[in-house]
């Protein structure tokens, strides 16, 4: 693949998408990968030879799909209004989740995710709890359960100091100046911070492929920040690796082949291993970019004084 | 600045040497007899011989294919230089000798022809490369004709992206030619050696356009493989990374959109063609060379190996007059050939 010239760059030639290989050359495309392990690292006179293409290209993906999972720190982000299902579907391409925040009055509010579950699945029960089933002999499910009811129309009570809190809108006494509560029976002593929470909170079904919100979501705006796998949809033409490690897809493509290979000595093999490790952390060190400039910006707080 | 005198003269040798090198076939049998005529019963008729010649080339040209695996061994083993030491690159020059590139014949759906000699004009020995062109560019049909040309009125050419050395098929006869010159509705059409290429000669044949920048090697999968690939998540064949199997005579190619004559193209190790020692008439008892015969055919190996088709050929002669005495000097000599080059 050739270089692009600045007008190919900037313009795309001046086809649609304008915009098309902005950024491109932090990248090197799967292609390349391939093409370049085959010719570099296979043939006569190389540690890995007489190895199909459909491998090298397995391994090569294999590569990246890991580094896609945290390494690359290539973080996709989604904006979705969450309806009175309070339900978020997840992404086609999701993988993993990093953040999840509520989008409102213009401020990015970091959610928080419950402790304890929000949904369930239910079956349908007769007066004696037993469980009912069709002519079919399929087991009857109502359209919600109990828990997920009671979340949806909103009387689902929560643990977080949120709208949902058993102490929300509670009435109390004024007297001398001071406010009293009525509280259940038993001793408080202080906050749980771990659930001291005003924000709406949030449990992920995986399986069921969807982020089950609490009611105070209802029609507000949710930003999902989510990693996937790089594997762009199965367009190998759109896979791409940052170029600061393309060393290592190398030598993580040598290290699996000769792993798995019948006969290849052990010292060989540790040795890619240890070329394989030492490249990783190379490349991560090199994408944390740590410089002093942007050290500074952090430190400049830490003389500050309280008042 | 090359002299006038100095380009005839080197002419004058390049003429000698190839005269030289196309009567091979002459110098082998003219030495065979001589080997075998002791007491004159040796004599081989030359329909005999040109059995035993191709016989003897087959062997010898087989052997390449050995010797090169030979030597990349011994080249791992560092028992192998660089330079005029580099014996591994002399087989390759001579293989590469053998080498043809040609579009493959489009059967049917994602199906080609192999290369034979009825569609590209050799029979192959090794498939080395198959390529894969993936752009399509333009297709249709035409609807003028010119010679070398394709013309077509409803397309423009070079809104499409058609360029100069661009790939056309011709999906109705299966020929192929490559673009000399582009304007909005005629491709003017030349072949791998540069003469006019008129592949396009009735109304209405359809075409197909391949941008001949945008290619891929396809990789030759096992049969007991491919539906596991064919099914991979991660590496079923793309137009990035296709693939194709072996049936008979047909490559079968992965993804099956590649459909169509022009999108293949095919490296191929070719086979040696038959030697034919010919002659015109008989002079005392004598056929008389000739070479100037349409089924004329020298041989195709390099001068180098011409002792070893004599010895090859000799021990087929010997074995055909009963002359164990000649076999057995030709198997001695080519065990010592083969020791000293080992």
């Amino acid at each position: 693949m050739a270089y692009l010239t600045t007008y190919q760059y900037y313009e795309n030639d001046g086809n649609l998408p304008l915009d098309a290989n902005w950024g491109s050359y932090q990248y090197v495309s799967l292609q390349d990968i391939v093409n370049n392990f085959m010719l570099m690292y296979a043939g006569n006179h190389s540690l890995v030879n007489n190895e199909e293409r459909y491998k090298i290209l397995f391994h090569a993906k294999r590569a990246i799909q890991e580094l896609n999972y945290d390494a690359f720190k290539e973080i996709k982000i989604l904006e979705l209004s969450v309806c009175d299902t309070l339900r978020y579907v997840l992404p086609h391409d999701y993988v993993n989740w990093v953040r999840i925040s509520l989008y409102k009055d213009g401020i990015l509010r970091p959610l928080t995710e419950n402790i304890q579950t929000n949904w369930s699945k239910a079956y349908l029960q007769d007066n004696d709890c037993r469980i009912l089933f069709d002519e079919d002999k399929n087991i009857l499910e109502p359209e919600y359960s109990g828990i997920d009811y009671d979340r949806i129309t909103g009387s689902k009570k929560s643990i977080y100091l949120n709208q949902g809190s058993p102490f929300n809108g509670m009435e109390g006494y004024y007297y001398g100046g001071l406010w009293y509560f009525d509280y259940e029976i038993g001793a408080r002593f202080g906050l749980n911070t771990e659930t001291a929470n005003f924000n709406p909170t949030f449990r992920i079904d995986k399986k069921a492929g969807v982020i089950n919100f609490s009611s105070g979501m209802s029609g507000e705006l949710c930003i999902l920040e989510y990693v996937s796998d790089g594997m762009e949809g199965g367009d190998n033409s759109l896979i791409t690796v940052n170029k600061l490690f393309e060393d290592y897809v190398y030598a993580y493509i040598e290290y699996t082949i000769l792993n798995s290979k019948l006969g290849v000595q052990e010292y060989i093999i540790n040795r890619a291993r240890k070329r394989k490790g030492a490249l990783l952390r190379n490349a991560k060190i090199r994408l944390s970019n740590i410089h002093p400039g942007r050290l500074l910006m952090n430190m400049r707080g830490k003389d500050k004084w309280l008042k | 600045m090359v002299e006038e005198g100095s380009e005839k003269d080197s002419s004058f040798f390049l003429i000698i040497f190839v005269s030289k090198n196309l009567q091979m076939i002459n110098s082998v049998r003219n030495t065979v007899l001589s080997v075998l005529n002791k007491n004159n019963y040796g004599y081989i008729s030359p329909s005999d011989f040109n059995l035993f010649a191709k016989q003897a080339q087959m062997d010898i040209f087989e052997d390449y294919f050995y010797q090169y695996n030979y030597q990349i061994n011994k080249e791992n083993a560092r028992q192998s230089g660089t330079g005029f030491a580099d014996i591994k690159k002399q087989y390759e020059e001579v293989i590469d000798t053998f080498s043809v590139t040609n579009f493959l014949y489009h059967s049917n759906s994602n199906r080609f022809f192999v290369p034979n000699q009825l569609t590209t004009g050799d029979d192959y020995f090794l498939l080395n490369k198959v390529l894969v062109y993936t752009r399509l560019l333009a297709s249709g049909t035409n609807d003028a004709l010119g010679l070398g040309t394709l013309q077509d009125t409803t397309t423009d050419f070079q809104a499409a992206g058609v360029q100069v050395g661009d790939i056309v098929g011709n999906t109705t006869t299966n020929q192929t030619a490559f673009v000399s010159n582009v304007t909005p509705t005629i491709l003017t059409l030349i072949n791998i050696d540069g003469t006019s290429a008129d592949i396009f000669t009735v109304l209405g044949e359809g075409y197909v356009v391949y941008d001949d920048a945008i290619v891929t090697e396809a990789e030759k999968v096992t049969h007991s493989k491919i539906t596991m690939l064919n099914n991979s998540m991660l590496t079923a064949p793309s137009t990035m990374f296709p693939a194709y199997t072996q049936e008979s005579t047909i490559l079968s190619m992965f993804p099956v959109s590649i459909n169509t004559v022009g999108a293949v193209q095919c490296q191929y190790i070719r086979y040696p063609r038959d030697p034919k020692w010919t002659y015109v008439n008989l002079l005392g008892g004598e056929p008389s060379f000739d070479q100037s015969q349409p089924d004329y055919q020298d041989f195709e190996l390099p001068l180098e190996d011409e002792p070893t088709l004599i010895l090859k050929i000799l021990q087929y002669a010997g074995m055909s007059i009963r002359e164990i005495s000649a076999v057995q000097f030709a198997q001695a000599a080519e065990q010592k050939n083969d020791m000293d080059e080992k």
